[in-house]
């Protein structure tokens, strides 16, 4: 059986070659016959790749490129979007931004959600996922709860949220009603607490996604190596720690990267609890919530442009280094030799 | 080969573009007239339902038939979604005829791009409105809007909720007002609401506060210099800073909204949580929506703003806004008439009603019977002068930077001198 099968399309390709010098032959082209049929070929198969793709590289250029180009050149105007730009202030824009207190502000509170996404929600995640990894009662009832957050938009948590967390909201009331009301607070609304009332949500929000990453990763790493682990009388915490951890490091490596830039992009959940008016004043404005409220608040469109292109660069050189440095390693071998 | 592939891409990007173009084009409805004499005009309003949006509907009805070569096309657009659509419709070349028109800064960017054009008014449509109303949406001696109604600010509030925590009269001086505040606690109700979320609310606090501490000149001087350095500006926020010292907000003001929903001001006021609201004339319109059984209080009244000892102000000058419906660049001539039609006294009639607010026209004002517009609108004919809110008249960019400023203050995150620090700042950046 596997003979037959394995021989036919050789056969088949070879008969087809046959063909091929034949009909050359008889042209009397000068050409070299099977190249011309391979570029034939090649032909075919670019104009198919240009065909198939252009949709996609269409929808990239006009959505993706070309408003990163159109900010770049409005971020050299003073414009107020009213008319075409006129006011040309070449790196002037660029120079408030970096002497903006209020963009260091911004940048601060990016810069801690950042390292606090990672330091918070890694380690739940990785505990969880080895809990949800193991045969325990309800497992699938307890992934699909930790997931759930993750599935709901941003836009129904803010103001979910927003709703428990407020003054006179359930929180405040559940406390009290436990006996707890002298740990009832202003969530949202107290500059010293908002914050980390945003890097909860965060992590609430958040953690289902991670641990299904964790999840996907364990089950990746073979049976095998824990089974030859445990008869060579490695402990469990052992196992854990000289087997998993290392096995499961490109997946918490992919995970890093989604989790860095994501707070460097977070935008919905500040815009819907705090809105772009109030998250300066209780310390949870992002980089793209000063955007907005540099550019279409205050009307000053170029000197927002000027905004977006910097945290397009800062999430740039954030993305490259990281690639270069730390997924270097996992990324070999997944660029195929057919796109170099 | 490479080269031909090239030029289909090129080729399917070019038409790709083109026929993004033509359904922009095509999109777009310029509401000019055609060439059998026929004219469609289309309006841009914030009104979306109830008896506001049906004013609208009525209006073009009534004018249509009256001139039968016209189509008038009422859209309504939500309010916060309208400056951002009408800009790409302006700069796309693409605008209603007619617009909702908030005036200042961005009326002023809007002529400077060219994209209004001034409305050539007669004298009948000038008595119809009133000098004074026309002069707050002027720019160099020309008309750039059509008002439709005055809008003079002052505080909202409930007689019962004064009766209940037994206070006689309405405030008239910053002390009373205090002291009212106390005795509102008592009641445990939050004596004044504010949507600070929204920055403005909380912000016209301090326009206020700038309207009895600055003189009429200083305020009108700062528009043109942006300097800001009379030292009436920083009473202001001391001013605003020394109210703020007896906790008249509600709690959690500074994540509230002001017109949305039970939570909001406008909604603590209308379930009876807040006392007071310190607002535009729109605000009895909004609290009436947010009343459980979505009728007007029976109770609301309204008084100015308290006096402030010592301040430069005229104690009964004004706080209002100055906008209107403006003309788009390209609008058919019947548009202009079209807003010289809702001008007219019956029209106003109308719009008063539908609005609950004081119509422009002060041959239509005999429509105002609500106690709280009739405070508002004796309070306005007695008024010195009228101010225009603040955000408004130093523009978008230095107004915005002066609403978070005042945000930050009443958080306790700035002092009065950052207000005027901050607004230089962003001077700078437009």
């Amino acid at each position: 059986m596997s003979d037959t099968l394995g021989a036919d399309p050789a056969h088949g390709r070879q008969s087809q070659g046959m063909q091929g010098a034949r009909g050359v032959a008889k042209s009397a082209t000068p050409a070299p016959p099977r190249a011309a049929a391979h570029r034939r070929g090649r032909a075919r198969m670019r104009l198919e790749i240009a065909v198939l793709s252009a949709p996609a590289i269409i929808m990239f250029l006009a959505f993706v490129i070309f408003p990163i180009v159109l900010a770049a050149y409005y971020g050299f105007y003073r414009w107020k979007g009213y008319g075409d730009p006129t006011d040309w202030v070449g790196l002037s824009n660029y120079k408030l931004i970096l002497t903006d207190p209020a963009f260091h502000d911004v940048l601060w509170h990016n810069g801690l959600l950042l390292v606090l996404s990672l330091v918070v929600q890694g380690p739940i995640a990785i505990a969880l996922a080895l809990l949800l990894n193991q045969k325990i009662r309800g497992r699938s009832a307890i992934r699909v709860l930790i997931f759930v957050p993750y599935i709901v938009s941003e836009i129904i948590v803010g103001i979910g949220w927003g709703l428990i967390l407020q003054s006179d909201g359930a929180a405040n009331g559940l406390l009290e009603r436990i006996g707890l009301g002298s740990l009832a607070a202003d969530w949202i609304a107290d500059p010293d607490l908002a914050i980390w009332t945003l890097v909860a949500i965060i992590t609430w929000k958040y953690i289902g996604f991670a641990v299904i990453l964790m999840l996907a990763g364990l089950q990746s790493i073979p049976e095998e190596i824990f089974e030859a682990a445990q008869i060579d009388g490695a402990t469990y915490w052992q196992i854990q720690r000289r087997i998993t951890l290392p096995l499961l490091g490109p997946t918490i490596r992919i995970w890093a990267f989604l989790s860095i830039i994501g707070s460097l992009q977070l935008f919905d959940l500040v815009y819907i609890i705090w809105g772009p008016y109030v998250a300066g004043t209780t310390g949870t404005s992002t980089m793209a919530i000063y955007m907005l409220a540099q550019g279409r608040n205050a009307g000053n469109y170029g000197y927002g442009s000027a905004v977006a292109v910097v945290m397009f660069v800062i999430s740039l050189v954030v993305a490259l280094i990281y690639q270069r440095f730390v997924l270097r390693r996992d990324l070999r071998g997944a660029v195929t030799e057919g796109t170099v | 080969m490479t080269r031909r592939i090239r030029s289909t891409t090129g080729a399917a990007i070019g038409l790709c573009v083109a026929l993004a173009a033509a359904g922009c084009a095509g999109g777009g409805d310029d509401g000019s007239g055609t060439s059998d004499g026929h004219a469609t005009v289309t309006v841009w309003t914030n009104a979306m339902e109830g008896r506001g949006a049906k004013y609208w509907k009525d209006a073009a009805k009534a004018y249509q038939a009256l001139h039968k070569d016209v189509t008038v096309k009422i859209q309504s657009v939500q309010n916060e979604d309208l400056d951002g659509k009408l800009q790409n419709a302006l700069n796309s070349n693409s605008a209603p005829s007619i617009f909702l028109q908030r005036g200042g800064g961005k009326m002023q960017a809007m002529v400077d791009a060219g994209q209004i054009r001034a409305l050539d008014l007669t004298d009948t449509d000038r008595a119809n409105v009133g000098e004074a109303a026309l002069q707050g949406v002027s720019i160099d001696g020309k008309v750039y809007a059509m008002p439709l109604d005055t809008q003079p600010e002052g505080i909202y509030y409930s007689k019962d909720l004064f009766k209940k925590a037994g206070i006689t009269a309405p405030p008239t001086t910053m002390d009373e007002l205090t002291d009212a505040v106390a005795k509102l606690k008592t009641v445990k109700v939050a004596p004044i609401a504010v949507g600070a979320k929204d920055a403005w609310p909380a912000a016209h606090w301090y326009y206020n506060f700038v309207l009895r501490e600055c003189s009429q000149e200083t305020m009108q001087e700062a528009a043109k210099s942006l300097t800001f350095d009379d030292p009436c500006w920083n009473k202001a926020g001391e001013d605003l800073a020394g109210l703020l010292g007896h906790t008249p907000f509600q709690k959690g003001f500074l994540t509230a909204t002001s017109q949305q929903g039970a939570g909001s001001s406008a909604g603590m006021l209308a379930n009876r949580k807040a006392a007071m609201e310190l607002m535009g004339n729109w605000d009895p319109g909004v609290i009436a929506d947010l009343t459980p059984d979505k009728k007007q209080l029976p109770d609301l009244g309204w008084f100015p703003f308290p006096a402030v000892p010592g301040g430069k102000g005229d104690p009964t000058a004004i706080m209002g806004g100055a906008g209107g419906y403006s003309l788009a660049k390209n609008a058919p001539k019947a548009a202009a008439d079209f807003l010289r039609f809702v001008v007219t006294k019956e029209q106003q009639e109308a719009y008063g009603k539908a609005f609950d607010t004081i119509p422009v026209n002060k041959a239509a004002q005999g429509v105002v019977t609500e106690t709280y517009n009739i405070s508002a609108l004796q309070a306005f004919n007695k008024a010195a002068y009228s101010m225009q809110f603040l955000d408004t008249v130093y523009g978008q960019n230095v107004g915005n930077a002066m609403n978070i400023a005042v945000v930050n203050l009443m958080a306790g995150k700035g002092t009065a001198g950052d207000i005027v620090k901050d607004v230089k700042a962003a001077a700078e950046k437009g």
